[in-house]
Formats: C-alpha cells, structure tokens, sequence
C-alpha cells in the first residue's frame, strides 16, 4: 500500500500523501467528510432534544 | 427523547454547519498547499550549484555547468546531472549576468511565441519538437547538428540555427525564420539549456528513449 517516495521532496506531507494518482485526493476527502458524521449526530441529537431550528436569514 | 423520529436531512442548520465546514476547510487546504508549493518551486542559488544541493528549478548559473542526464532507478524516469564546470558561448557568467541572459530568453519565448508550435515544460503545441528538454537532445551533441551548422560547440549551433531556421531542415514541419537576433538567440540557448537542467519528474518520459527511436528530436513525429 505505502511505497517509498521517489520524488525531490520527501520530507513533505503532501509527498507522503501522494502515492498514486488518487491517494491524496481521496485522503483529503476523508478528512473532509469525516468529521461531517459528527455534525450529522449532533444536528440530530440537538433536533430530538426539540430545540427549535434557529432561524436564519436564509 | 432519543427514539423521536427526526429528519436531519432537511434542516438547514446541518447543511449550513456542513458548508461552513467544507468550505473553510478546502481554503485553509488549499492556503496550505500553495504556499508549500511555492517552496518547492521555488529556484534555487548559485551556493546550492556550488555545493551540489539539488533543487527542483537550479540557479540561472547552472548554464556554466555541463548538463546530463541519468535514469534513476529507485524514481523510474531519468533525471538531469548537473556535472563539471563548462564554459557558456566561451565564458563564465556571473550570478547577476545568467540571471539577466535567461529573462531575456523568458521575453523572447513570449515575444516568439514559441508555444504556439513547441511544447515548454507541458506548455504549448505538439506541432515541433518539445523543448523542455531540447538542451539534451543527442542530434545536438553527437555532432549532427554542429556539423549541419559548422560550429564548435552546442550552443553555438542552436543559436545559428535558431538564426536561420529555413537554412537547416532538420525536420520535415521546418521551422519559420522568426527574425531572431544573436542577442537574442544567445539568450534563448541560455533559457533552453537552464529549461533542461530543470527536474520535471521524468518529463517528458524518458526523452533519450524517445529521441533514440524517433530518430531526431523528443517528441513524436
């Protein structure tokens, strides 16, 4: 799965990263998404808790 | 409370947390990755040549070296070698000169445009050769071309063909006299051959393999 780095900059994570062609994009979704559970859960818990919707402007 | 039956997908607040979320995150990622990268292309100094640190994008200077190439193995494309001292039409220019001898190289690219056939660094037309790396190109060093031109020397070659294109066809596409002059021309050897020492990671693949089998130039027929 890792492979060693045959670029000029090793020492950089966004080299560590990049393995293959889809490595990098797919890690930096993950991190994106991930923490989208966790909104999920606590719009969810606050929602059955009956707290009202905030009401935005939009 | 906690079996209520709830629709998360339709409140707002979700979708607003989760955009604030993706957007502010993407910026700083994407603030991250350019200034990054703005080291790594970053070019590097005349000390670096001197004391043989490689950088991806070498000094200007690096036209006083010999220039060459090797397949890396552990990288599996080949790389430029930056070898012994060599001089440039018969000098060795200092730091600021090399500097000032490669914008005006940049300027007459442009001026010429020179993409508007040659492909630079991935940049460009795939209708003449590619001249990321034409510095390296053996029809240039194996003595065809300083023959063609009876000069002694590489860069002398390319600036009088770069002169007088309609006067060597080498190519069956002929390149068109662009009314170059010899400043000019000198300058554009010194962009070429600086173009060549950069490392592109392999690019264009392997281009000796290339230059070997299509028999004059690194690209394809």
């Amino acid at each position: 799965m890792f492979e060693a780095c045959t670029d000029l900059a090793c020492d950089n994570i966004f080299a560590l990263l990049n393995q293959g062609p889809l490595t990098l994009t797919i890690f930096l979704h993950t991190v994106i998404i991930i923490p989208m559970f966790f909104i999920y859960f606590q719009e969810k818990k606050r929602l059955q808790e009956g707290k009202e919707e905030p009401q935005g402007e939009w | 409370m906690s079996g209520k039956k709830v629709s998360v997908w339709t409140s707002i607040t979700f979708w607003r947390r989760s955009a604030a979320w993706v957007t502010g995150t993407a910026t700083v990622l994407l603030m991250w990755l350019t200034f990054n990268t703005m080291g790594q292309i970053a070019m590097g100094s005349d000390e670096d040549l001197q004391n043989g640190v490689t950088k991806r994008i070498p000094a200007p200077t690096v036209i006083n070296y010999k220039i060459d190439y090797k397949m890396d193995e552990k990288r599996g494309h080949e790389v430029p070698v930056i070898g012994e001292k060599q001089p440039f039409f018969g000098k060795e220019w200092s730091a600021e000169e090399a500097a000032e001898l490669l914008r005006h190289g940049k300027l007459t690219q442009q001026a010429k445009n020179c993409m508007n056939c040659h492909t630079l660094l991935g940049n460009g037309a795939y209708y003449a050769p590619d001249l990321t790396k034409a510095w390296l190109d053996p029809k240039w060093n194996d003595g065809t071309m300083t023959g063609i031109t009876g000069k002694d020397t590489v860069e002398e070659a390319m600036a009088e063909f770069l002169m007088h294109p309609s006067q060597y066809p080498t190519h069956e596409r002929m390149m068109p006299d662009l009314g170059i002059t010899r400043e000019e021309a000198v300058a554009l050897v010194a962009f070429l051959k600086h173009m060549s020492a950069i490392d592109t990671n392999g690019f264009p693949r392997n281009f000796s393999q290339s230059a070997k089998r299509l028999e004059g130039g690194t690209h394809a027929r």
